[in-house]
Order: C-alpha cells, then structure tokens, then sequence
C-alpha cells in the first residue's frame, strides 16, 4: 500500500497553518516533532505517517472553525478518535490536518425514558456502559478495543464486536448524531426520537470513515441488561462440524447473544498466554452466550448443547459462576495480544461471509497459508459469519509486509468470491481500499464517490481513504440547466 | 405514458431516453402508496411491477434477495414456511390509501413502512443489506451486500429506505430475516388514561421482555375497536415459545402497579390494524404521524389535541386525526412528523416531510443530484426538487 504524495505547497505554509490553528485552538495544538510522533498511526500498524499538525479542539464551535480552516486554506484533514482503527481509517497525512476527538469526552445526558444517552464523540465506548450500569442498562455494540475507542470513531467505522449478532452494529444503537460539515456549518440528524424524517442522512453518517463529516455528538439506544447471561464452550475435533453447529443453531430459530469461534492455533496461543482452560486437543471452538430472561435461556442451553453434540462436539461445558464465564471471554478476547507474541507484527483481517461458506473458505486460508509461508489463526465471530484471521509476520524481514498483505487480500477477495464482503466491522480505511474493486464495479463506485461529491466537493475530508480513486466532483458540481430555467432558485445551496 | 419494463436493462434504457427527451417519472410498484407524499406531478409512470420474484432464498443465513417489484404477501408466505419472517413487520397501507392492490417490498423499502415490531427489531432500514438500482444516468448499480455484517463503502441501503423513489428505482433487494415467534400474545390494560397508559408501555419498553408491540388506544379510538374501556387501553405484545412466553406474562404484573393485564381474545392483528392505519383511515380529516421521544408522546398528544389518535412504539409513533400541520409540534419535542393522508391541495401546503434547516436543505438537494442529476425519479415527492 503506497501513502499518498505530500502537497508540497502544503508543507511550505506549516509554519501559517499552524499559527493559524493556534487561534483556532489556542490551547490544543501539538506542532512539535516529539508531540506529533505520538499521533503518527493508528492500530493498523505497519504504517506510520506524523501530520502536518495535531489539533485537539475542546468545544463543536473549535471543531467547526477547524473545519472551516481547513476548507478556505484547501488543507486535507483527517479526523482521530482513540487511534484504534485497524484499517488505517485515521492514518494521517503529512500534508494533512490531524484532528483529534479525544478532549470532547463529556457525558451530556442521561435519559432513561426515553433509552437515551447524549455523549460528546471523544467519550470511549466502554465508558457510556459504565455511565448506566448501575441503574441496570448498558450499551450493546462492544468493540473489542472498548476500553479505549471512541464514540466518534465507532459511528465513523459502524464499530460491531463480540454481541452484535443479537443486539446489531452501532448504525442499529445509533439514534442521532450532530456532524460538523467541511467548511464548519453543523449537521443535526434524528434524536430521541425514532427515525431522523426525510433522506436518511443518519444512515450514511454511520460507517462513513471521517468522509463525509466529524461527529461531534452522538445520541445512542441504551438496553435494559438481560436478567441472565450463560456461557457455553463447545469443541470439535474437526473444523467443519463447528461450522455446522453454528448453522444448525442459527436455523433452529436461536439467535445467541454471541458465538464465536477460534481454530487449534489460535487455541493453543491462548493456552500459552493466560490459561483460560480451553481443550487443546480440538481443532475448533466454540464459544456461545445466550441471554434474557431465566426459563428462555435455560430452553435455548439445552438446545444449544444438544445441536452441538450432534454436530460432533466432544466437549460441551458450561460456565458455572461469573468467574468461570469471564475466564472464557478473558481467552477470547485475549486473541490478539496471544498471536501477537508469536510474531512481532500481526494483520487482522476482517471479511464477512455467508455462515454457510466457512468450511470451504476455512480450508483454502490454510492452504493459502502455506503458498505464502506465513503462519496465520482464526478467530471469528461464527454466528454473523465475520472472520478475524490473524496474519503473523515481521516487517523487518524483507518482503514479509507484503506477503502478509498479499495474504490478506487474498482471504478478502475469496470472501468476496463466495458472496460476503471486505469488512465486516473494521472498515475500509487505507488497508482495503484497493480491494474496493474486487467488490465494487465502476459504477458502483462512482455513485458512492458522487455521494461523497454531495458532502466535500474538495475532496479534503479525509482523502485517500476507502476509495481507491475519487473522480474530481466537477460533473456534480454542475446544476443541471432544464428548458433555461435554473432549477429551484429559492432553494439553498451550500 | 405507462412504462412497464420487462427487466433491469429495459428500465435503464427507459431512463437514459427520459433523460435525453427530459420528461420524468413517476416510479410505482403496485400503486399502493401513491397517496404517500407530496404530489407527484411526472411526465411519465414506470411501473416495476413486472421486476418481480423471489431470486434466491437461503434460509441458513437468514437472508432473502427479490426483485423490487415482488409482491411482500409472496416474500411472506415463502418466509413462513421456513418459520422466518421480516422483523420490521412491514406496514401494509394499501387499504390505508384506498386501493385494492398489495404492497411491493421496493414500495415498503422506499416508504420505510415499519409495524408494530419496530420498537423491537428495527426499522425496514435497519433489515435492506444490500440492493440493485438504476441511477438518473440510467446506470445500473449495486449497493451493500449479503450478509448481516458489513461496513465496505457508505451504507446506500440505508439511504434509500424512506428515499420515496427519489433516489431512483430499486430493482433488487436484499434483507436479512429473524426467526418467527413460535407463539405470541397480546395483553390489555384497561381504563387507563394517556399519561399513565404510556408510562405503563415504558416501563415494559424498559424491562427484559423484549415485546414486539406496546400501543395506547385512547378513549375514543378504544370505543371504535373495543365498545366502551373508560379512560383508554394500553395493549402489550410479547412473543416466544410456549413456555418462556407464560414466564413473561408472570413477571408481567412486577410492573403494572398492581393494574391488571389480561389477555385480548382477538389477538394479533390488533397490531396489524394499528400499523396499517385501519385503527384511523375511516377519518374523514388530514391523517399524520408524529415520531416523537416516547416520553413526550402524551404532551405532544395533549398540544396537539387531536380529534382522534392513537399511539403506537410506546409512544414513539402517534397516529393523528383532525389536527392542522403537525411538524413545528413534533419538532418541539424533538421528532419529526409525516403527513399520511390528505387531498392534493394539501399535500402541495404543508410539509409532508420533516422541516429541514438550511444545512440540511441544501445537503438533500445535493444527495438527489449526485443519484438523480436531471431530476427525473418522482419529482418534487418528498421536498421542492426532491
């Protein structure tokens, strides 16, 4: 992957723009080269670039002065939550704007009533939960990075995690957001209210990776926690019965609060790390949660552990206290950091397919696997069928980055192949942006660029991510002229 | 003129030609809704009724993919027989608009025609994954994907839910299914007046019972659909199997203040009849909804003092009769409104759609010219342009 040419024009005004900013933002500007390292990536993080400059805005008039800026000075910025994203969707830019979310972290309002919650974007997605826990809610779309990623980014990248096979992704929990546009005006869609009327602007705002605006509030869906939670491990020694299992469960009209799956390596990395308890002779695991109100989740164990057992699982255990039940997520979740002392770089992929294509597509990684040399585990939510293989590799052995990158769009494109996507949950960003077309053709992509043309005629939001190209937005930019009559002279036009 | 294209590359031609002769259309499935909206006034109708059929069902991944023109009553049946169905319960407002046809699921899309089980599962919106279109330079496109799990470019499907057609025909759609309750059951509590009936429906909105209805009938609708209840009825829908289902009504009375719940003989489709508008069509005045924080659902009600109403989503939709433009109320308490039903003249007056501030305006405008640059799709249905 090659990061874009620095305008050189750019980088000889820094010393303008960064004095420009400091007005701005008098007291959240980092300009300096040691100040700026620690903004240089993301967690996709074989790629590493310093902006031109760091601004950290405190208020939605800062963000909107910002944006302004960055419009009438034709400067590219590229807006930051936590830094968790790995698709490099908050890679910055030497010539390029680094704006930063995080000191936006206020909790605005708590409504129960209506289920609500009002959060400034910086505020990180575990810390909404704890906000309501005690009064018995929480906030379902769970990212594994929850502890540190933002409310910002995860509208930005539609963030997922380990539960939203029942409870949907943040686009399903979002019920409005205000966005500062490029150019500053401010962009209120939906509330408390159900549905945001007119174009689904709300919709698009969602998963739309810093192109089209900066959230700078977020109002979020808050759930009544589920009375019981029960967790299952179920292993099998061969790695097409957990497929099986999981479409068995899924077609028995269960719809598990998680189901997750990991192969042998990645069992064995686990064990290695912190012991979770898990059996290491199976070939594949699964892990499943079922959650709501006692009597339907004991029905729905019971059914569970039996279509497990007729899938072939050899063990089916369940978790007996709250200790036992973390000590199983703990094992899960520790996935990353497990693989990750095997190797001193890791690529986690993320495409998504049909529940029904996971034998197949498990049985070609591992070949591809070899052909490439590279070691590899899997890790993946089962139950929506969106896989995390994770690559090991090290980039300081010639030639390894890019076989592990070469890998890695291989999985993707046989994802596409048998009729699933490039990203599930993570998103496009820089990593999969030249694999757009593997799934996209011309024209599909031309009418999203368009739309992107809707929102930052300049092309300054966040340019170079998720499109591998974006046509200039001349074509739109001109009105259609009908009979000689300008169309809709009384309407606004920005 | 009545365009009826027999496939997707008879309608991208049929645009491309309109876009060189400058004449527009009016997009239509069955016809169903075409009372929804403000007034069309198009040079052409292009009827898609003729793109119809179910495309490839696969039950396992709980996902169907039609054609846009397929009837919803087919895409229905198929699903039962699987035990599956479409969680937004889509809203069937054929009768609703007069007409005797039935609704096609890329009319149901584009209206964004919700049910009862909305509150529970999410609107037609958040159930499209992906789709097949032909933009205003008469190019087919595709959208989305498959599966449930997708974040790979903007997420057009969701766009194009409520669009109205504005946006361009849809030809294909794909949609993610849940499993069909194996058993359901609809509980009243009687005499209730608007504010405690209410509070009633959010304390269970709020609960582990996950219902899949909880609607306020006031008064004088109670009258139409039940003979004489007092003060008003609050009807709660709750689904599962056997079992698990009476474990829910016992843990019902924790919540109800002592107030008794008990079951309604003629069950479901008393929430059909409030989704679909029968509960109110037979008004003679204008017909709204006002989507509104369900806390505020009774003092909007009570502002906006209606002649005939009723609530549906625990207070997050109501159904209004006999009351004048309904935006500037439903604004105030933070939501939004959608004139239903009203003659031509009326439609023209008043925003049918939600007031949008100036920032908002001109992004709607600039969102139709990047998929309808001529403005040929159903001009002027939603907004000025639009």
């Amino acid at each position: 992957m090659k990061l874009p040419p620095a305008d050189t024009a750019i980088l000889a005004r820094r010393a303008e723009i960064v004095a420009a900013l400091k007005r701005l933002v008098p007291d959240g500007v980092v300009s300096e080269s040691a100040g700026l390292a620690a903004y240089d990536g993301d967690a996709l993080s074989a790629y590493r670039q310093a902006p031109l400059v760091c601004v950290l805005p405190k208020t939605k008039d800062e963000v909107s002065a910002v944006l302004a800026f960055a419009q009438r000075e034709r400067v590219p910025i590229v807006p930051r939550g936590a830094g968790t994203s790995l698709s490099g969707g908050a890679l910055p830019r030497a010539d390029g704007i680094l704006i930063g979310m995080g000191r936006m972290n206020r909790i605005l309002e708590i409504d129960y009533e209506n289920r609500a919650i009002v959060v400034e974007p910086g505020v990180t997605n575990l810390a909404v939960t704890r906000a309501i826990e005690k009064r018995g809610f929480y906030y379902a779309p769970d990212p594994s990075s929850q502890i540190a990623c933002t409310i910002g980014g995860n509208v930005a990248e539609n963030a997922g995690g380990i539960h939203c096979l029942k409870y949907g992704l943040t686009t399903h929990n979002l019920l409005g957001v205000e966005m500062a546009l490029l150019g500053g005006e401010r962009l209120r869609l939906g509330g408390k209210a159900f549905g945001s009327g007119g174009l689904d602007m709300l919709g698009i705002a969602a998963g739309s990776e810093g192109l089209l605006g900066v959230v700078v509030e977020a109002t979020l869906r808050i759930l009544p926690r589920p009375p019981v939670t029960r967790t299952l491990i179920a292993a099998f020694r061969a790695v097409p019965d957990a497929g099986v299992c999981v479409a068995n469960v899924i077609a028995s009209g269960i719809v598990p609060a998680a189901m997750e799956f990991m192969d042998r390596r990645c069992i064995a990395a686990v064990e290695d790390y912190c012991a979770p308890g898990y059996p290491r002779d199976a070939e594949g695991l699964l892990i499943v949660e079922l959650d709501g109100l006692e009597p339907e989740v004991a029905e729905q164990v019971t059914r569970v552990s039996t279509i497990a057992r007729a899938a072939g699982a050899h063990t089916v255990e369940e978790a007996h206290s709250e200790q036992e039940r973390a000590r199983l997520w703990a094992g899960r979740k520790a996935a990353f950091p497990a693989m990750g002392r095997l190797a001193p770089d890791m690529l986690c992929m993320d495409g998504t397919i049909p529940r029904g294509a996971l034998p197949a597509v498990l049985a070609r990684m591992a070949r591809m696997s070899e052909e490439y040399g590279l070691g590899f585990c899997n890790v993946f939510h089962a139950g929506d069928g969106n896989l995390h293989p994770l690559i090991i590799f090290d980039v300081m052995k010639d030639g390894e980055l890019d076989r592990a990158e070469a890998f890695g769009a291989d999985i993707l494109k046989l994802c596409v192949e048998v009729g699933g996507v490039l990203s599930g949950e993570h998103g496009i960003g820089v990593e999969k942006r030249d694999l757009m077309p593997a799934m996209f053709a011309e024209a599909d992509l031309a009418q999203q660029g368009r739309l992107k043309c809707a929102f930052d005629p300049d092309g300054l939001l966040n340019p170079g991510k998720v499109f591998p190209t974006l046509s200039a937005c001349v074509e739109q930019g001109r009105m259609h002229v009908k009979r000689g009559r300008i169309p809709f002279p009384n309407l606004p036009r920005l | 003129m009545i365009l009826i294209p027999q496939n997707e590359n008879e309608l991208a031609d049929m645009v491309r030609a309109a876009a060189s002769d400058e004449r527009s259309f009016e997009i239509v499935g069955r016809g169903t809704k075409r009372g929804l909206g403000r007034t069309v006034r198009a040079d052409d109708v292009v009827d898609l009724s003729a793109l119809s059929g179910i495309v490839r069902y696969e039950p396992n991944e709980l996902v169907i993919t039609a054609r846009a023109g397929t009837r919803v009553a087919e895409i229905e049946a198929a699903l039962a027989e699987k035990n599956q169905c479409l969680g937004f319960e889509p809203a069937d407002w054929s009768a609703f608009y007069g007409t005797t046809g039935t609704a096609t699921i890329g009319g149901v899309l584009s209206a964004d025609a919700s049910g009862s089980a909305r509150l529970r599962f999410g609107a037609a919106r958040d159930h499209l994954l992906g789709f097949a279109a032909v933009n205003g330079l008469g190019e087919i496109y595709k959208a989305g994907g498959r599966v449930v799990k997708n974040v790979t470019g903007f997420d057009l499907p969701k766009l194009f839910c409520g669009a109205m057609g504005t946006l361009g025909p849809l030809t294909e759609v794909t949609l993610r299914l849940v499993p069909r309750a194996v058993d359901c059951a609809v509980l009243a509590i009687r005499g209730v007046e608007p504010e405690s009936g209410l509070e009633i429906l959010r304390r269970i909105w709020s609960s582990p019972l996950e219902p899949t209805g909880l609607a306020y009938i006031p008064r004088l609708a109670a009258e139409d659909m039940f003979g004489d209840v007092g003060e008003g009825i609050s009807l709660i829908r709750i689904e599962g199997a056997p079992a698990p289902l009476a474990d829910k009504i016992g843990l019902l009375p924790t919540l109800l203040d002592g107030r008794e719940a008990t079951p309604l003989a003629h069950d479901n489709d008393i929430f059909a009849r409030i989704a679909s508008g029968a509960a109110i069509m037979h008004r003679k005045d204008d017909i709204w909804r006002a989507f509104v924080p369900p806390a505020s659902a009774a003092a909007c009600a009570r502002k906006l003092a209606p002649a005939f109403w009723l609530a549906d989503w625990a207070g997050g939709a109501l159904w209004l009769a006999g009351v004048d433009d309904v935006q500037a109320v439903a604004q105030s308490f933070g939501g939004h409104a959608l004139l239903m039903r009203a003659d031509d003249a009326t439609r023209m007056r008043v925003s049918v759609f939600p007031l949008e501030d100036p920032v908002r305006a001109a992004l709607t405008q600039r969102i139709k010219e990047a998929f309808d640059p001529h403005r040929l799709f159903n001009p002027d249905r939603m907004f000025e342009g639009v």
